[in-house]
């Protein structure tokens, strides 16, 4: 059986469970742009609750490979998140999403990072806790981690300015 | 080792030979020696009586060549050994040695004190499946099982726990099941699999999972699928080695998986073990048990030059192919890197050339006046001041005046980092002359290959009698070897009394060599065969005991701590 039909159907599972059961607390929904290409996903994320973030939707595009459960899929915040995990392109860095082997940080353990028992919930549940806790260990955004660490206040008021920006308010 | 006895007994015979042979050959010796000191000749007279003895020598170590199957052996004697202690099954036995990497004494500790703990945390559950899926189905109590159901639990049962007469666990899968990781819906119990830990998935999964982490990661204790589950998947599911499994429900990895796997058992084995080490030479897979050189303190004394069966002579203690004999592993180690760097690069540059002040391009300056235009930046300066040329031309000039005070700090400078360069170019030349000697053994050898056709051809020798180049040859190759080392360990040693004597055993062994050297290059005369034959077999003696009596020096050195370091190597040996 080909690679492709079996992500062709994890995918479509995972989407039927995330329909059907909805996220926790509804911090999240998932699910393919169009129906035609399981292989591209939007997710919109609720910036969690006290945080700077609280009160912001973030949308994501989720990318996953042919291979898919084996590899990891890819996710983007479109537009980029200010987050010390986020490069600026809006790439996310968390070790969730990282297969194992394949590891640009160097101190991640294998059992923290990507298996195929993973899946879209379990990453963004990931997400949302990066969110409210980012880990400055293995930065992304090597400027935001210095405003993080030196200056949270105006971390802070760069953050929230940006989710005004994008609510357009 | 037997390559080594046959080499000694040669050297041996030869000379035993010379005894007897000829007065001549003496009398060329003490032309050789005239120059040398004394203590030469007391480092000499030892080398004799090192000689005649036939116990190993003091530059060399006690070793053991083992194969694969030998190390498979004493393996499984190590977990035979634990099976009985513990009270546990061979399978466990192996993996709980390979959590405690090996060490069986803490293992036994850690044991004794609270097997279930130690059991856990290795991921060997011989209790109770605590987890269950949302899709598994509740024991039906006393409600026959399904059939299905029933085999599949029993061939994952018997991957460990053979030795149970419990009731049958509960089934793995309810009907309708579907894997969590491809979705598809095998047919129980066939395409499904579970560990102790009853996290099903189906067995095509398993079989990409095991696979990758054996060929792609190189893992020996692979852990269950489910993410944050520790079980280990046992050795007899990965080899398919299950006793009275049914064939059904379990994994079937290709027959290059599994090897790999074992290899990977082996190579965690000898790596855990540090008298023990595998041959460096690609593609070579036998082990060398070396227990003199087993530790890092005795690393500080002794160079641990071992040889596999199939003929490739490495270091034990740094692993380093050939022989590095004088030096130890940490300065050998030291010296390479250093050839390696670019820093020798840096500091020519420093030493020959100077940036434009401008531009900061890098100018060599190869003749002409001290009117410098940087060819880049068009910018004009003096090459003595590093000013502004403008300046040199109107009544500020003051070149002169700079020079005075600045200009001598910056000569002195300068030579000083040109000395240390001269110093070590010293080194490093000789050091790699010896190195393209030997690399052009191949060479060489066909060479004397030809020779020795020819003389079998013009003269009356016959094909043993003309042996004796090849021996010259392997001599030759063999203190070029030494003599590599001697000036890479002569870089780092302090200037000193034994300094002194060390380099006179190393002048006199190149002298040596490069006399024997010449001789073989020496064209083949039918009238002259019988004297060069004589002369190269008096020198490739004499080469032997030369090399002896450097090897044995060096070490003897080590052992009494007499050599002194320019550099600091603490921090390199660990």
């Amino acid at each position: 059986m080909s690679s492709r039909a079996t992500a062709l159907r994890r995918l479509m599972t995972e989407y039927k469970q995330l329909t059907a059961n909805g996220a926790p607390d509804n911090m999240f929904t998932a699910g393919p742009i169009s129906e035609d290409n399981f292989f591209e996903w939007e997710a919109l994320i609720m910036g969690p609750k006290d945080t700077p973030y609280e009160g912001g939707v973030f949308a994501a595009k989720l990318t996953f490979p042919s291979d898919y459960p084996l590899s990891p899929f890819k996710m983007k915040f479109d537009p980029p998140l200010f987050h010390p995990n986020i490069y600026k392109d809006g790439n996310v860095c968390i070790s969730i999403l990282h297969a194992p082997g394949d590891d640009p940080t160097g101190y991640e353990l294998s059992s923290e990072r990507w298996s195929p028992v993973q899946s879209v919930e379990k990453v963004l549940l990931s997400v949302v806790s990066m969110l409210a806790e980012p880990n400055l260990e293995s930065g992304a955004n090597i400027d935001c981690c210095k405003v993080y660490r030196e200056n949270r206040p105006e971390f802070e008021r760069i953050v929230r300015q940006q989710i005004r920006d994008m609510l357009g308010v | 080792m037997s390559d080594y006895m046959s080499e000694e007994s040669d050297g041996e015979y030869y000379y035993d030979d010379d005894e007897v042979m000829g007065s001549d050959r003496a009398e060329d010796e003490d032309t050789e020696e005239s120059e040398g000191e004394e203590a030469d000749y007391g480092s000499m007279e030892m080398s004799v009586t090192a000689l005649s003895k036939p116990k190993k020598k003091v530059y060399e170590v006690d070793y053991e060549c083992l194969a694969t199957s030998d190390i498979d052996k004493s393996m499984a004697k190590e977990a035979e050994l634990l099976c009985s202690m513990l009270g546990v099954d061979i399978s466990t036995s192996y993996q709980l040695l390979r959590f405690m990497n090996w060490n069986k004494e803490k293992l036994i500790d850690k044991f004794m004190e609270d097997p279930d703990a130690v059991k856990e945390k290795a991921g060997i559950a011989d209790t109770p499946p605590k987890f269950t899926l949302p899709s598994v189905a509740p024991p039906p109590a006393p409600a026959p099982a399904p059939v299905a159901s029933s085999s599949s639990s029993n061939s994952r049962r018997t991957t460990r726990s053979s030795n149970k007469t419990a009731a049958p666990p509960p089934p793995v899968v309810d009907e309708g099941w579907s894997c969590p990781i491809c979705c598809c819906e095998p047919e129980p119990p066939t395409g499904v699999m579970a560990l102790e830990c009853n996290h099903a998935f189906c067995t095509d999964c398993w079989q990409t999972y095991l696979t990758g982490k054996i060929r792609e990661e190189g893992e020996h204790s692979i852990r269950c699928m489910e993410s944050g589950c520790n079980d280990l998947v046992s050795d007899t599911v990965i080899l398919g080695t299950v006793p009275d499994a049914p064939k059904e429900g379990s994994v079937v990895l290709d027959d290059e998986t599994k090897d790999k796997f074992k290899e990977l058992l082996v190579r965690f084995f000898v790596q855990c073990n540090s008298a023990l080490r595998f041959c460096p030479a690609p593609g070579c897979d036998y082990t060398v048990q070396c227990a003199a050189a087993s530790t890092k303190s005795s690393l500080e004394t002794t160079v641990p030059t071992v040889r596999c069966t199939n003929g490739h002579s490495f270091c034990f203690g740094c692993g380093e192919e050939g022989d590095h004999r004088p030096l130890i592993c940490t300065i050998a180690k030291l010296w390479l890197k250093k050839c390696q760097d670019d820093s020798e690069t840096a500091n020519w540059i420093k030493t020959n050339t100077k940036e434009c002040p401008k531009c900061h391009s890098t100018i060599e300056k190869n003749g002409g006046c001290n009117h410098m235009t940087c060819k880049k930046c068009k910018n004009e300066f003096c090459w003595v001041c590093m000013g502004p040329w403008s300046e040199h031309g109107n009544a500020w000039y003051s070149c002169n005046r700079y020079e005075e005070k600045e200009g001598v700090d910056a000569r002195d400078a300068q030579s000083k980092s040109r000395a240390s360069l001269e110093r070590y170019l010293h080194y490093y030349n000789r050091w790699a002359n010896h190195e393209q000697s030997a690399r052009l053994s191949l060479d060489l050898y066909a060479k004397t290959e030809k020779k020795m056709q020819e003389m079998q051809e013009t003269s009356e020798l016959t094909w043993i009698q003309v042996q004796f180049a090849k021996k010259a040859v392997d001599e030759v190759i063999k203190c070029r070897m030494t003599l590599k080392w001697t000036y890479a360990m002569g870089y780092y040693l302090e200037k000193s009394n034994q300094k002194e004597l060390f380099e006179d055993n190393q002048r006199d062994l190149e002298k040596a060599v490069e006399a024997l050297s010449e001789l073989l290059e020496r064209p083949i005369e039918p009238e002259t065969v019988a004297s060069l034959r004589q002369q190269i077999t008096d020198k490739t003696v004499y080469v032997l005991k030369r090399n002896e009596v450097m090897l044995e020096d060096t070490a003897n050195g080590f052992l009494e701590g007499r050599w002194a370091w320019n550099t600091s190597i603490s921090p390199f040996i660990e």
